[in-house]
């Protein structure tokens, strides 16, 4: 090392030992960028910043730092916590639309119901029909018990699952439901039950799961009450 | 009538001008120049319309059509992929437990005694029975065929074509001949069109079916103005027929008399070419 970088180094040792309690970095940083400056002197380092205190700094290295990238990206917002679901508005019928209207499909193919619910939203886009929201409801397991032939203990047969896809729209137009409509169910496939009921607000609390404890405590502080 | 119409544009602005000299030259030459809406019904009509509630009653296709070759060949292919990629389920791992436990069983050096030990719990029946026991139950199941010919030749009945849509065909008189038309009611003061149109399947004999009306709007409209003598001694100048439709549902019903469920394609054998160019629109094929 030249005697000028040692006299340099000299110098900002007091300054470290001064600031004990601080954060050296950007002492460090301050270092290499006045060891480069008097080195080069030709161009300035755009060092500038808080290097992370857990990344090992060889501060003594010409090269300490040459490959931070991260201070130059834009700064990103901190994520934020997802909100509970809240229900969309539901518009009411008037004269010439139908209201919020949720179009169910379920049956016992997977497959089968989640083609056919992405062909009826990709049809309500394609005509134009504003779609609210696409879900899926929780799946209810049907075990089918049958009698056994030589006794009377019941076993289980078989595990049905009933799987179920909601198209929830916001509104439709009197004169494209009927057109809508035979689309839909002239493309029904097998296996798979297609209904189509207006949007209540107890649609939506279906989809949550039940709180027993919740339950119960609130009809304990009701009897209460 | 010039030197007037010149004497009243004098005093007024051009705009005025204007709108008196079109419409001046509108009611003096008929149907020239701006059509103006509230003009037409005074300028052309002799008497009123007389309208009809019509009902498009459609058998939708009960099962799939058949596959094609290239799509039979791809399916089984993707079918094939599918088996070889996937993991086995509990019920396929059963079976290779039995018949591991089945070998060792089998083998010399077997001590029944330290090895049942773990297995105490077992199940007696064997993963292998029940696949037997399935199997007899399979072949006790037996399918309807997909296509049967001679039912398919009826025209009466509703169960032909199981893969097709059919629409439903009513003979009815119109004025003096008897017509192939969708069934179809005089419209009555005090109700709307739609209940005209269920009127128009409940009142006749032998087309009381379950229905579902798809909506409260009309898909189609067919108008024809009468002959001429026929419009003066009735007072009305034609006939406004509209379409709505409906989609038939729960059990098939039986054949009724005068009745026809009609695929797309024979439609034309039946109804007349410009009735038939108002009602191919909205007879959906997608």
């Amino acid at each position: 090392m030249s005697p000028l970088l040692r006299k340099v180094g000299v110098f900002f040792n007091g300054l470290e030992h001064g600031s004990a309690n601080h954060n050296q970095g950007p002492v460090s940083c301050q270092k290499v960028m006045v060891c480069q400056k008097l080195i080069s002197g030709a161009h300035s380092s755009p060092l500038s910043g808080v290097a992370p205190t857990n990344e090992r700094q060889y501060r003594s290295m010409p090269t300490h730092g040459i490959g931070r990238w991260k201070y130059l990206l834009p700064k990103e917002a901190p994520r934020k916590k997802r909100d509970r679901l809240q229900m969309k508005q539901i518009r009411a019928a008037t004269d010439t639309e139908y209201g919020s209207l949720s179009v169910k499909v379920s049956g016992y193919d997977m497959t089968v119901v989640e083609h056919y619910s992405q062909y009826i939203h990709n049809l309500c886009n394609r005509l134009r029909i504003r779609v609210a929201e696409s879900y899926a409801l929780p799946t209810k397991t049907t075990a089918v018990m049958l009698m056994q032939e030589q006794g009377t203990k019941m076993y289980v047969d078989a595990l049905l699952k009933t799987h179920e896809r909601i198209v929830q729209i916001s509104s439709m137009n009197a004169t494209l439901c009927p057109t809508f409509m035979d689309i839909v169910l002239q493309n029904q496939p097998e296996g798979v039950e297609l209904t189509v009921k207006e949007h209540a607000e107890r649609d939506f609390l279906e989809r949550f799961k039940a709180r027993p404890q919740l339950e119960g405590l609130m009809a304990q502080v009701n009897q209460r009450d | 009538m010039a030197a007037p119409r010149l004497r009243m544009a004098a005093g007024r602005c051009f705009y005025q001008v204007f709108r008196l000299s079109r419409s001046a030259g509108g009611a003096a030459a008929g149907r020239t120049g701006i059509r103006r809406f509230s003009g037409a019904a005074a300028q052309h009509a002799a008497g009123p319309w007389r309208l009809l509630g019509a009902a498009c009653v459609q058998r939708l296709a009960v099962i799939s059509e058949e596959q094609r070759p290239m799509e039979a060949r791809f399916s089984e292919l993707m079918h094939q992929m599918e088996l070889e990629r996937s993991l086995m389920s509990d019920h396929e791992l059963r079976l290779l437990d039995d018949k591991k436990k089945l070998k060792r069983r089998q083998a010399v050096d077997y001590d029944s005694e330290e090895e049942e030990d773990e297995d105490r719990d077992q199940d007696i029946i064997l993963t292998q029975d029940l696949e037997d026991a399935w199997e007899q139950r399979r072949k006790l199941f037996h399918t309807q065929p997909r296509v049967q010919g001679d039912v398919d030749v009826r025209v009466e009945r509703s169960d032909r074509w199981l893969t097709e849509p059919l629409v439903l065909l009513t003979q009815q008189e119109v004025g003096a001949d008897r017509l192939w038309l969708l069934p179809q009611t005089p419209w009555e003061a005090g109700e709307t069109l739609k209940t005209t149109a269920q009127r128009a399947l409940s009142s006749t004999p032998g087309l009381e079916m379950q229905t579902v009306f798809l909506g409260s709007a009309p898909c189609g409209l067919y108008k024809y103005r009468l002959p001429r003598a026929v419009r003066g001694s009735e007072g009305v100048t034609g006939v406004k027929v509209f379409f709505f439709k409906a989609v038939l549902r729960g059990a098939l019903p039986p054949p009724g008399p005068s009745s026809i469920w009609a695929r797309k394609s024979e439609l034309k054998d039946y109804l007349k070419p410009s009735y038939l160019d108002k009602i191919r629109p909205f007879l959906l094929d997608l």
